[in-house]
C-alpha cells in the first residue's frame, strides 16, 4: 500500500521532472557551447525571455501555427541577441560579465515589455508540442509513460542534441579546433583557426538554443506567456553547467536534477503533503526554495570536497573562459 | 609620405580616462535608447520632456526619487564596496530583502521602546544581510567558487523567504492585502518640510563619503584595493587574502541589508513585507549604479541619484507608454554602453611611424580588430 | 642579390616594424639559406623575437619585404606562413595543455580527416614521429609531458605541416643540459635533410657549438651575419652590447653566521606533487648563495617556502634561530626579509595601482607611514619618492600606474623597495630576466649592496654565467633536491652542468 503510494508519486514525479528539464538542458547545452569557446554569457535570462517572447509573437501577430516554426522564431530572436552579445564580447572583446548581466536586465526588460499585452493568452493546443507515441507503446503502462511518452524537443534536447554535440566535440577536426579556442585561443590561432569566428559562431549558436529553452517554455510548459517567464531557469543553467564539467550528457543530468526537484515540489502541493512538524502550506513555500538551494549545493559540494580532499581543484572549466583574445598581446 | 593610424592596446587604463569613457559609454547606451523608443513608436524627445516634469516639475517628483534613491544607493554601495576587490555581489536584491526580513520579524514580535526596537531592528538588518552572503564568501575566499552565480542563486531563496513571510507565518490577516506581513510599529523621523522624505535619506550619502575616506586614507582600504588589484602580489605583502574578501563580503551584504530597513522603517507606506516586490530590482539598479560609478563610491551618489530619477520617471510614466519594464531594457544598454567605454579606454589612437624612406608603409584603418598593444 | 653558390630559402629585405611609435626592427636584410642552422643573436629588445613573429606570420612588417624561395610574401596569419613553407616553435609553448599529443599534433591541420576518433589520431601521430624521427607518447595529455617533451611536439607539429624554415625562439632556456644535447642532435639532423633552422638565443656558447653562421642584432638594427667557424664568444658579446659586460664583484671569504638555515624541508608545488624533498641548506650573512638549476626543479618553491608563501610540509626553516615555517608572509618580512619574486608582475606587483602604492607595498603597516588606521599620505609620498630616486626608477610620476613603465624600471622598484625590506636575508629570483644590460648590471649590484652590508643573499637565476659572476656559494637544484654544494674555490661549470642536468656528484667524479 505504501510501497505502492511511493512507486506513484515517483513516477509522477519522474514524468514531469523530464519535460520540466527539457528548458533547463536546452539552455545549458547553449550555456556549454559558449563556454566550450571560451565565452562567458551571463545574460541567459534575457535570451530565454527573448526566445519566449518571439515564439508568442509568432503565434499570434504572424499566425504561425506550427510549433516548430515558433520554435524556430523563438530561436531567431535570440539569435540575433546572441549576435550583439557576440559583436561586444568578442569583436570589439569588452567585459563579458558586464555585458552578460547587461543582456540579462535589458533582455528580460526587452522580452517583458513586447510581452506586455499578451500575458495570459493561451498558445493553441495544435501549436504546442505533444507527445509522441510512434509504435503505440508509450502509453501501455506508467512506467513507459513517465519515462518515454514525451515531446520531440525532449527527446532532441536528451538525446539527439548532446549525442551530436559529443560527436562534434570529440570526434571531429573541427570540434578539436572549437575546444583548442577555449582552452587556449593562441594554440588555436597559431595552427590557422579563426578564433574570432569560431567564437562568434558558437556564441550565436549557444544564444539560439538558449532562445529555443524559452520558446518550449512558452509553447509548451506554461503555456502561456507571463512577464519574467525564466524565472531564474537562466541561472540555474549556468550552475548545471559548472556541476556538469562542461560535458554534453552530464549537462543533462546536472539538469534533470534541478527538474526533478521543481517536479518534487508540485507534486507536493498538489498532494499536500506534509510533515508533523510544517503544515502543507509552508512545506510548499520551502519546497519552492529547493531548486535553488540545491543547485547551489550542487556546485558547491564539488569544489569543497575536491578542497578538504587536498587535491588541488583541477577544474574543468575552459582555461580561456570569459577572458578576450588579443593576438599580440605580449 | 602617408600618415597611417592604428589602434594600441596597453595594459593598463588611465583611470580619469576610463571614468571619462565610461561616462560617455553610458550616454551612448541612452541614445541607443533614445532610438529604441523611436523604433517602439514612441517620441524619445516627449518622453524625456515627460520624464524630467515628472521629476523636476514638482516637489512631489523630487521627494519621489529622493525615497527611491535610498534603497538603489545602499545596494549600489554595498556593490562598489565589493567590485573594489573584484568581487561581484550581484545578490544584493536577496541581502536587501533578507535584512528587510530581519527586520520585520523584530519589529513586530518584540515589545520595545521605539528607539531600542530601531536599533535591534537596524542591528538585525545588517546580520540578516550579512548572513545571505555567508556562504557565497567563505565559499569564494576558500574554495575558488565564483561569487556571480552563488550570490544570484540566493536572490530566488530570499523572495520565497519573504513571500512565505508575507503570505504565512507573518500575515497580517486583518488585512485587505493578501501579500502583506503585519506592519512594523516604528519609522524613522522625516526630514522637516518633507512629506515623504526621512532621515534614511542621509544614511547613503553618510556612508558613500566614510567609504571614500576608507580607501583613500586608512589602511584597510589600501590592502582591499591591493587584492582588487592583485591577490598574489596582496599575499606576498602579508595581507590574509581569503579573510579579507569574507569580511568585505560579509559587509557589502550588511550594507544591502541595511537599505532593506531602512526601507522598511522609511519609506513611506512600506511598513510591512509585501513579497518579493518589497525589493523593486533595487539590487540590479544597484548594480548598474556601481558599474557606471566604476566603483567610486563619490561617483557611486551622483549615477545612484541619476538612476533613482530615471527609474522613477519609469513609474511615475507608466501611462505615458513609460514602464519599468523599458526601464530595466534602457538599462540593459546603458551598461553595454558603460562595459565598450571602459573598453575603448584601454586603446589609444597612435600614428604609425613611418619615416621619408619609408613611404610603402601602408595605412591601416582605425579598427579595434587590429588592435596592437 | 644572390651572389653566393648556396640556394636561398628565405630573404628579409630591409623590413622595419614599430609598436607605439618605438622601433622594435629599423630596417633589417638577411639571407637565411636551406641547409642551415642560421643564429639569430640579440640582447633582450634587439629584435630577434619581432623578426621571427613577421617570418612566422604573427605581426604584419610596417615596410620592406621577405622573400620565400625568391617569391615575395606578406603573410596575414601563421597559416599563410605555415603554407609558405616557415613554421616557429615559440617560447611559451602554443599547445593545448588538456587535449593529448596527437590531437595537438592534428590541431587545424587540414591533412587531418573531418570525422576522427582518437584511435586513428594516435596512429596517424605514430607514423609522424616515424617519418620525422622524433618520439614523444601520442597518448599523452600535453600537461603530463616535460618541457623538453613539449617542446618537441611543437616541433613535429611544425615539421608535419611541411615547414622547411624552422624558427626556434630560444628554444634551450627551458630544457636541461641534456635535452639541450638531444635538441642540438636534432637540429643537425634537420638541416642534413635540406631544412634550415633559425636559432634563436643570447647564449654565446650555444651559438658557438649548433650554428652554420650567425647575424647578430642590436636595437633592432642588423649588425653583422659572418660564418660561425672562427667567432669567438668575446668577439660575439661585444657585437651583441656594443661594450664589455658583466659586473665586476669582489669576493671575501665569508665568516658571518647563519642566517637562513634549512633542514629536511619538503613542499609541493601548486599542482599538488612535492617539489622540494628534503632540501638542507645553510646561507650566512654576508654572503650570496646562487641557486643554480634549470627553471622548474624547485627554485620557485624554494624561494616561496623560504619566504611563509608557501606551505612547508616538514622540516625546519629557521632565520636567525628563530623557526618561520609556515608562520606568515607578514611575520617572515617583520625578521628582516626581503624577497624579489620570479614573477614581478603578477605577484611583486598591483600593475594597475599607482607606483607610489606599489612603493608601499611592504611599508605601509609601518609606523612611518600608518598610525594604528590611518595612512599617512604625505610620509608616503616623500618614501615613495625615494624609493623612485635611490632605485634610479624612471617614472614619470608616482601616480601613474605601475604596470605603465619598462619591465627594468618595474624590476628596479621591486629591487629597492625589497632591499629596504632584507636586513637579514634577501631572496633574489630571477632577478634579471627579460631586463636589458644596464637594468640587469643595476639590479645585480643592488643585490651585492645588500651582501656587503652583512646581510644573506639566496640568488635563484638558471643563467649559470650570472651566479658563477657573482655568487661567493652555489647550490645545484636538480628535481626539488640539492645535488651539491660550492665554495667560491670549486666553482667548477662543467660539474655544476652535469649536476644541473641530473647526475649525481659520485657519478660526476668517477
Amino acid at each position: 500500500m505504501i510501497l505502492a503510494l511511493i512507486e506513484n508519486a515517483f513516477l509522477s514525479i519522474l514524468g514531469s521532472a523530464i519535460p520540466a528539464s527539457t528548458v533547463v538542458v536546452l539552455a545549458a547545452t547553449g550555456v556549454m557551447l559558449n563556454e566550450r569557446v571560451g565565452v562567458l554569457n551571463l545574460g541567459q535570462e534575457g535570451l530565454i525571455g527573448i526566445g519566449a517572447v518571439f515564439a508568442v509573437i509568432s503565434v499570434q501577430e504572424w499566425g504561425i501555427e506550427s510549433s516548430w516554426l515558433a520554435l524556430l522564431a523563438g530561436m531567431l530572436g535570440a539569435a540575433f541577441m546572441g549576435a550583439a552579445f557576440a559583436l561586444g564580447t568578442v569583436v570589439i572583446r569588452a567585459n563579458q560579465v558586464l555585458l552578460g548581466l547587461a543582456l540579462a536586465l535589458g533582455g528580460v526588460g526587452l522580452a517583458n515589455q513586447l510581452g506586455t499585452n499578451r500575458t495570459g493568452t493561451p498558445i493553441p493546443t495544435e501549436t504546442q508540442f505533444q507527445e509522441l507515441d510512434p509504435f503505440g507503446v508509450f502509453t501501455d503502462n506508467e512506467f513507459f509513460e513517465a519515462f518515454l511518452y514525451h515531446d520531440a524537443v525532449t527527446y532532441l534536447a536528451y538525446l539527439v542534441v548532446p549525442a551530436a554535440l559529443w560527436f562534434l566535440l570529440f570526434r571531429t577536426r573541427h570540434g578539436m579546433t572549437v575546444r583548442a579556442v577555449g582552452e587556449s585561443p593562441g594554440a588555436a590561432d597559431a595552427v590557422g583557426a579563426s578564433v574570432m569566428g569560431i567564437r562568434f559562431f558558437y556564441t550565436v549558436l549557444g544564444a539560439a538554443i538558449s532562445g529555443a529553452a524559452g520558446a518550449y517554455m512558452v509553447l509548451t510548459i506554461t503555456p502561456t506567456w507571463s512577464p519574467d517567464i525564466a524565472r531564474g531557469r537562466g541561472w540555474v543553467a549556468l550552475a548545471v553547467v559548472i556541476f556538469a564539467a562542461w560535458r554534453p550528457f552530464r549537462v543533462v543530468a546536472g539538469a534533470l536534477l534541478f527538474g526533478a526537484m521543481i517536479s518534487f515540489e508540485t507534486t507536493a502541493k498538489a498532494r499536500n503533503w506534509d510533515l508533523p512538524f510544517l503544515s502543507a502550506s509552508d512545506m510548499g513555500f520551502l519546497l519552492s526554495m529547493l531548486p535553488y538551494l540545491v543547485t547551489l549545493i550542487v556546485i558547491l559540494v564539488p569544489a569543497g570536497a575536491a578542497h578538504l580532499g587536498r587535491r588541488v581543484r583541477a577544474t574543468d572549466a575552459p582555461a580561456a573562459l570569459a577572458i578576450p583574445y588579443f593576438r599580440e598581446e605580449r | 609620405m602617408i600618415a597611417g593610424y592604428r589602434l594600441q592596446r596597453r595594459l593598463d587604463a588611465d583611470a580619469r580616462r576610463t571614468a571619462i569613457l565610461r561616462v560617455l559609454g553610458a550616454v551612448g547606451g541612452l541614445v541607443a535608447a533614445g532610438f529604441f523608443l523611436l523604433l517602439t513608436g514612441r517620441n524619445p524627445f516627449t518622453i524625456l520632456a515627460d520624464s524630467i516634469e515628472a521629476v523636476f516639475g514638482s516637489k512631489r517628483g523630487i521627494e519621489g526619487v529622493a525615497v527611491q534613491s535610498v534603497p538603489i544607493l545602499m545596494c549600489a554601495l554595498g556593490v562598489a564596496l565589493s567590485l573594489r576587490m573584484k568581487v561581484w555581489n550581484i545578490g544584493s536584491d536577496g541581502q536587501f530583502l533578507m535584512g528587510a526580513f530581519v527586520a520585520c520579524g523584530l519589529g513586530i514580535n518584540i515589545d520595545a521602546p521605539n528607539w531600542l526596537l530601531l536599533v535591534m531592528m537596524g542591528v538585525g538588518a545588517l546580520i540578516g544581510g550579512a548572513l545571505w552572503i555567508l556562504v557565497p564568501a567563505a565559499a569564494r575566499a576558500h574554495w575558488g567558487v565564483n561569487e556571480i552565480i552563488t550570490t544570484l542563486l540566493l536572490n530566488f531563496v530570499a523572495v520565497q523567504m519573504v513571500v512565505w513571510a508575507s503570505l504565512g507565518f507573518w500575515r497580517d490577516s486583518s488585512s485587505m492585502v493578501t501579500q502583506s506581513t503585519r506592519i512594523v510599529p516604528v519609522t524613522l523621523p522625516r526630514i522637516p518640510g518633507f512629506d515623504s522624505v526621512s532621515i534614511a535619506f542621509f544614511v547613503p550619502l553618510i556612508l558613500a563619503v566614510v567609504l571614500w575616506i576608507v580607501f583613500r586614507s586608512t589602511k584597510v582600504g589600501y590592502e582591499i584595493d591591493t587584492i582588487g588589484g592583485n591577490p598574489r602580489a596582496a599575499a606576498f605583502a602579508g595581507i590574509n587574502v581569503p579573510r579579507r574578501i569574507i569580511v568585505v563580503m560579509l559587509i557589502s551584504g550588511a550594507i544591502a541589508g541595511f537599505g532593506g530597513f531602512l526601507q522598511l522603517t522609511g519609506a513611506p507606506g512600506a511598513q510591512a513585507l509585501n513579497g518579493g516586490g518589497f525589493s523593486r530590482s533595487y539590487g540590479l539598479s544597484g548594480f548598474i549604479v556601481a558599474a557606471l560609478a566604476g566603483a567610486s563610491f563619490l561617483g557611486v551618489i551622483v549615477a545612484g541619484l541619476f538612476i533613482s530619477a530615471m527609474f522613477y520617471a519609469g513609474i511615475a510614466l507608466q501611462t505615458k507608454g513609460l514602464s519599468v519594464y523599458i526601464i530595466f531594457a534602457i538599462y540593459g544598454l546603458v551598461l553595454v554602453g558603460v562595459a565598450i567605454g571602459e573598453t575603448a579606454a584601454r586603446y589609444r589612437l597612435q600614428k604609425v611611424a613611418t619615416d621619408g624612406g619609408a613611404a610603402s608603409a601602408a595605412p591601416t584603418t582605425p579598427t579595434l580588430a587590429e588592435a596592437t598593444p | 642579390m644572390s651572389t653566393s653558390e648556396h640556394r636561398l630559402a628565405v630573404e628579409v629585405r630591409d623590413v622595419a616594424k614599430s609598436f607605439g611609435g618605438v622601433l622594435a626592427l629599423d630596417h633589417v636584410s638577411l639571407e637565411l639559406r636551406e641547409g642551415e642552422v642560421h643564429a639569430l643573436l640579440g640582447e633582450n629588445g634587439a629584435g630577434k623575437t619581432t623578426l621571427s613573429n613577421i617570418l612566422a606570420g604573427l605581426y604584419r612588417e610596417d615596410s620592406g619585404s621577405v622573400l620565400v624561395e625568391g617569391v615575395e610574401r606578406h603573410f596575414h596569419s601563421p597559416a599563410q606562413a605555415i603554407e609558405a613553407g616557415i613554421g616557429m616553435v615559440h617560447q611559451h609553448f602554443r599547445l593545448v595543455s588538456s587535449m593529448s599529443v596527437a590531437e595537438n599534433l592534428h590541431l587545424g591541420s587540414p591533412d587531418t580527416p573531418k570525422v576522427v576518433s582518437s584511435r586513428t589520431l594516435v596512429a596517424s601521430a605514430r607514423r609522424m614521429m616515424d617519418e620525422i624521427g622524433l618520439h614523444v607518447d601520442p597518448t599523452a595529455k600535453i600537461w603530463q609531458l616535460s618541457v623538453g617533451e613539449q617542446q618537441r611536439v611543437e616541433i613535429l607539429r611544425v615539421l608535419a605541416r611541411g615547414a622547411k624554415v624552422l624558427i626556434l625562439d630560444e628554444p634551450t632556456a627551458v630544457l636541461t643540459a641534456k635535452e639541450a644535447r638531444e635538441l642540438f642532435g636534432v637540429m643537425r639532423q634537420l638541416v642534413a635533410g635540406g631544412r634550415t633552422v633559425v636559432f634563436i638565443s643570447h647564449k654565446l656558447n650555444e651559438v658557438l657549438e649548433v650554428s652554420d653562421r650567425i647575424t647578430v642584432l642590436r636595437g633592432g638594427k642588423h649588425v653583422i651575419t659572418r660564418d660561425a667557424e672562427g667567432a669567438t664568444a668575446r668577439e660575439l658579446a661585444r657585437l651583441m652590447t656594443g661594450e664589455e659586460m658583466g659586473i665586476e664583484v669582489e669576493h671575501r671569504e665569508v665568516t658571518g653566521p647563519p642566517v637562513l638555515v634549512l633542514e629536511g624541508v619538503t613542499a609541493r608545488n601548486s599542482r599538488g606533487v612535492e617539489a622540494l624533498h628534503d632540501v638542507a641548506l645553510t646561507v650566512r650573512a654576508g654572503e650570496i648563495m646562487g641557486i643554480a638549476g634549470v627553471s622548474g626543479n624547485g627554485q620557485t618553491e624554494l624561494a616561496e617556502v623560504i619566504t611563509g608563501m608557501r606551505t612547508c610540509e616538514r622540516g625546519r626553516i629557521t632565520i636567525d634561530g628563530s623557526d618561520v615555517a609556515n608562520t606568515s608572509t607578514r611575520h617572515i618580512a617583520d625578521l628582516g626579509v626581503g624577497h624579489i619574486p620570479e614573477d614581478r608582475i603578477g605577484v611583486g606587483m598591483v600593475a594597475s595601482a599607482p607606483v607610489k602604492d606599489n612603493a608601499i607595498l611592504r611599508h605601509y603597516r609601518t609606523d612611518e607611514l600608518s598610525s594604528k588606521r590611518m595612512l599617512k599620505r604625505e610620509r608616503i609620498l616623500a618614501f615613495a619618492k625615494d624609493i623612485v630616486e635611490a632605485g634610479r626608477v624612471q617614472t614619470r610620476s608616482v601616480h601613474m600606474p605601475a604596470g605603465q613603465m619598462s619591465g627594468g624600471n618595474q624590476q628596479r622598484l621591486v629591487a629597492r623597495r625589497e632591499s629596504l625590506v632584507a636586513d637579514r636575508l634577501l631572496v633574489a629570483a630571477h632577478t634579471t630576466r627579460g631586463l636589458d644590460v644596464l637594468a640587469a648590471k643595476q639590479v645585480q649590484e643592488a643585490i651585492v649592496d645588500r651582501r656587503d652590508a652583512d646581510c644573506a643573499v639566496v640568488m635563484i637565476s638558471d643563467d649559470l654565467d650570472e651566479i658563477m659572476a657573482i655568487a661567493d656559494r652555489i647550490a645545484v637544484m636538480y628535481e626539488g633536491r640539492i645535488m651539491g654544494v660550492f665554495d667560491r674555490a670549486e666553482f667548477d661549470r662543467e660539474r655544476i652542468g652535469l649536476l644541473m642536468g641530473g647526475q649525481t656528484e659520485t657519478e660526476v667524479v668517477a
